[in-house]
């Protein structure tokens, strides 16, 4: 009897000394988990759109907005919002690799369901070749943890013939930014705020540069092999997955002409694909003044921002159905990130956004 | 497959969980075939297949011949020549061709031949070095009926390839580790706690302070033109603790799997650099080679009939108590230049790990007569605590001076570094810029030097009981914060990924 009681009690004790230990291991693992994002969080210095992008709910996003920098300095979300209450998310890098795009598609029905795709047009007509590591990982590193990612990844590297051991560097990039712990400032801790929805205000985006306008030609010059598979591999996939796509060439100077041909090679291409294709550049309306409103020779300035905003958001609201928010609780951060960017277009400028957003309808 | 590279991390993870998953019976059959991977991932072809069988087959086969003859001396010492010829024979041919061929090429541009012989390049395969000499052992403890051989061809294949040790050692005997590694274990969680400890801690002395070490070293060896003075003194002085990170590291991590797996290797490393002598630095470093070579180099060669015959001539000479010596120091200089040669089959190596360290034990022992009697002169207290300092700060310096040999890549090149050392400018010390030109940044230096205090604090803490004993008594928050610093440590501040070369193991070649 008392053997019996005894064993019992050793048997207990076992199983209970397991359950424990099993505890134990969970605990430290998710601990491990939460504190090795919050650090990867501060080591990753480049944080992108695309990291907002992923913070939007479930299918909340109406318009998915993918594109380079041309994106996220000329149209404002917020604005949008404001002006017609639709939300515009940005899946955006800078100097992001075309190839990239389809995967970042991808991304997006992940969680999202937009009624409209938007593909910036702006780096069509960049070979393939002449992106650097360092223009990928932005794109690449900025997607979340994903099959989608890893395909993405391989790729790249394929294209680029980069040898099979170092793909784990590109897999997993903290081996590439953990490094950056020199780099750590105070700003690191707290997270930038020059993202407002995807869409960047920030000093540099302030200042006025003078520059020539650039002349579009309709001349045309082949892509590059490569560049042209991609681009019939997104409208394969496009096709298939019968997704509701409009392609957009940006305002910039365009001081490659090549540049500007084989844009034209693309468009066409897209065109006969029964695709809507819209270059900006065309678009007289918008008004841009290319000595007032661009801060370097690429990049349209918060005032450029503002009028290519005004005219694109606009476009989508009378040439799409897309649903109006502002008077859904669900979508006020969308307000809050507006007023947020008012306050730094203050903070920045010194003026008053209702201000120039009256000058800019005014012209 | 390095150390710390993912690949070995999902390699031993895979091996532990398959090892403490399959029946207790066949678990040696998981060691074995983890360590046929292991030995073949980065070269497997029909070379190093026969590179392996040719140490195996006959060692497996004369160990029983030796065994089956053990009455018949003539025999079995027959037997065991011929193994040691067999692996020896093999090993000499791998790696040490080169040193054959240049020693050549020397003489005959000595005599002024015209004539050079090209240099050849083989591939052996990772852990020669190791297993050869653990195989030379095993059938020497059968001839002396140390131990008896193993009737199971598979099961002696895991003790020559058992491949934690492959690539860093210790050195293994049979019969202290027989008995685990073919036994059955179960897995405990406190095993597995206490060896994760000891790896994350090799893993720590590797990529956070040898690889960063390495990053100035080898900016100033690769320049030597530009980073004279003081910058060669630091980096002679920083390769001996490089040299001591990743070797002791690489054993961490060894030490740990194997604790995780339940087999208790030999210490290789106790504090080294707390040694007041030479002597008593190799009783620190590299332990079980230096017994290695003591047991079957050393005394076999002391009481060998030649040194016996040489011993009597020499006292009838010399007189008893110098003619004693005589033999005793040349055994012991055979056994330094071998020690010198078992690391790379190259001068540097002879002399650096070799003829320089006998040197000084030599000087040591025939000296301290005279030393003793200065200090009594000069009323020097050898137990107070800055005598022992400067006795071990000595120490260090006269290793890290023969260690310019192990780093150096020829003879011509040690000597130059050594006249680098040599030149004036102390500014560079002190003008807050110059030193940071040297491949570590002010930001890695800093690093470096806490990374420094914490290792030798905790080594320090070690030499008073079981630190990882202690850790494991103390309350879970306390415990856990030490666990995750370290880890996080070594995340963020170690030397990997792209611009880095973790795999780079300064005794890996070995």
């Amino acid at each position: 009897m008392e053997t019996s009681k005894s064993l019992e009690r050793v048997h207990t004790h076992t199983h209970g000394y397991f359950y424990k230990t099993i505890l134990k291991f969970i605990c430290f693992t998710v601990i491990f988990c939460f504190l090795f994002y919050y650090v990867s969080n501060i080591l990753w210095l480049n944080k992108t759109a695309v990291a907002y992008f992923y913070d939007e709910p479930e299918n909340s996003i109406d318009v998915a907005y993918i594109g380079s920098s041309n994106v996220y300095t000329a149209f404002n979300s917020t604005l949008a919002f404001d002006m017609y209450g639709y939300t515009t998310g940005m899946m955006t890098t800078a100097s992001q690799p075309f190839m990239d795009v389809k995967y970042l598609m991808q991304e997006v029905l992940e969680k999202q369901n937009p009624k409209l795709f938007v593909i910036d047009l702006a780096r069509v007509g960049i070979d393939n070749d002449v992106y650097t590591e360092e223009d990928h990982r932005r794109t690449l590193d900025s997607m979340e943890f994903s099959k989608n990612r890893f395909e993405a990844i391989n790729d790249f590297l394929e294209l680029q013939n980069i040898p099979k051991d170092e793909y784990l560097d590109y897999y997993f990039s903290f081996f590439m930014y953990h490094n950056r712990w020199k780099n750590i400032t105070k700003e690191s801790f707290e997270g930038e705020e020059i993202f407002f929805k995807g869409y960047v205000c920030s000093k540099y985006t302030v200042p006025t540069i003078f520059q020539k306008k650039s002349t579009w030609t309709d001349e045309e010059e082949k892509l590059q092999e490569s560049n042209e598979k991609v681009l019939n591999e997104l409208i394969d996939y496009i096709k298939k997955e019968n997704l509701n796509v409009l392609f957009v060439v940006p305002i910039k100077c365009y001081n490659d002409e090549n540049v500007i041909k084989r844009t034209n090679y693309a468009i066409r291409i897209l065109e006969e694909n029964n695709f809507k294709v819209l270059n900006l550049n065309k678009e007289k309306d918008i008004k841009i003044n290319f000595s007032t409103d661009l801060y370097n020779a690429n990049h349209l300035n918060v005032y450029g921002a503002t009028k290519n905003t005004l005219y694109f958001s606009k476009y989508l609201k009378e040439n799409y159905d897309l649903p109006d928010h502002r008077d859904d609780k669900k979508y006020d951060s969308w307000k809050k990130e507006y007023k947020r960017f008012k306050k730094q277009y203050k903070k920045l400028t010194k003026n008053n956004f209702d201000d120039l957003l009256k000058d800019v309808k005014k012209e | 497959m390095s150390l710390t590279s993912l690949t070995f991390l999902f390699f031993g993870l895979m091996v532990l969980l398959i090892y403490f998953v399959v029946p207790k019976k066949i678990q040696w059959v998981v060691l074995l075939v983890s360590s046929v991977i292991f030995l073949f991932y980065d070269n497997l072809n029909v070379g190093t297949v026969i590179q392996a069988l040719v140490v195996l087959v006959p060692t497996y086969f004369l160990g029983m011949a030796i065994y089956k003859n053990k009455d018949d001396a003539k025999k079995s010492k027959r037997y065991l020549i011929l193994g040691i010829l067999i692996i020896l024979g093999q090993l000499i041919y791998l790696k040490y061709t080169n040193l054959f061929l240049v020693t050549g090429n020397h003489i005959l541009n000595l005599f002024k031949v015209d004539y050079q012989f090209g240099l050849v390049h083989r591939n052996s395969l990772v852990g020669i070095s190791y297993y050869s000499l653990i195989m030379i052992s095993y059938l020497t403890d059968i001839y002396r009926g140390l131990v008896e051989p193993q009737k199971n061809i598979f099961k002696c294949a895991l003790f020559m390839s058992y491949f934690p040790i492959l690539t860093s050692g210790p050195f293994i005997r049979y019969d202290a580790i027989e008995n685990e590694l073919y036994g059955k274990h179960k897995f405990d969680y406190k095993r597995m706690c206490r060896g994760l400890v000891r790896i994350l801690w090799g893993v720590f002395k590797i990529l956070v302070i040898s690889q960063r070490l390495g990053m100035f070293v080898d900016t100033v060896y690769g320049n030597l033109a530009k980073f004279d003075g003081f910058y060669t003194i630091i980096a002679i002085l920083f390769f001996t603790l490089q040299l001591y990170t990743n070797f002791s590291g690489s054993i961490d991590v060894i030490m740990g799997i194997s604790e995780i797996i339940g087999i208790k290797l030999p210490e290789n490393f106790t504090l080294p650099f707390f040694s007041r002598s030479i002597t008593e630095l190799w009783r620190n470093w590299h332990i079980t080679l230096g017994c290695w070579l003591k047991d079957y180099i050393f005394y076999p060669l002391l009481k060998s009939d030649f040194m016996q015959n040489l011993g009597k001539k020499c006292k009838e000479k010399f007189g008893k108590k110098t003619g004693k010596k005589i033999p005793m120091y040349l055994s012991m200089f055979i056994m330094w230049v071998l020690i010198g040669a078992w690391h790379e089959g190259a001068y540097t190596f002879i002399i650096g790990s070799g003829i320089l360290q006998f040197i000084y034990i030599f000087l040591e022992e025939t000296l301290a007569p005279v030393a003793e009697k200065v200090n009594k002169k000069l009323g020097i207290d050898t137990e107070k605590f800055s005598y022992k300092l400067y006795q071990m700060l000595r120490t260090y310096l006269l290793f890290s001076i023969a260690m310019i040999f192990f780093r150096a890549t020829s003879v011509t090149n040690a000597i130059h570094i050594m006249k680098n050392a040599f030149v004036w400018n102390p500014w560079v010390l002190f003008d807050r810029t110059s030193l940071y030109k040297a491949g570590l940044d002010m930001y890695d230096f800093r690093i470096l030097i806490y990374s420094l205090i914490i290792m030798f604090v905790v080594q320090l803490l070690a030499r008073r009981g079981d630190i990882r004993e202690k850790l494991f008594k103390q309350n879970i928050v306390f415990r856990w914060v030490c666990l995750y610093s370290l880890i996080f440590i070594i995340l963020i501040f170690g030397c990997y990924g792209p611009g880095y070369d973790p795999a780079a193991f300064i005794y890996r070649q070995f």
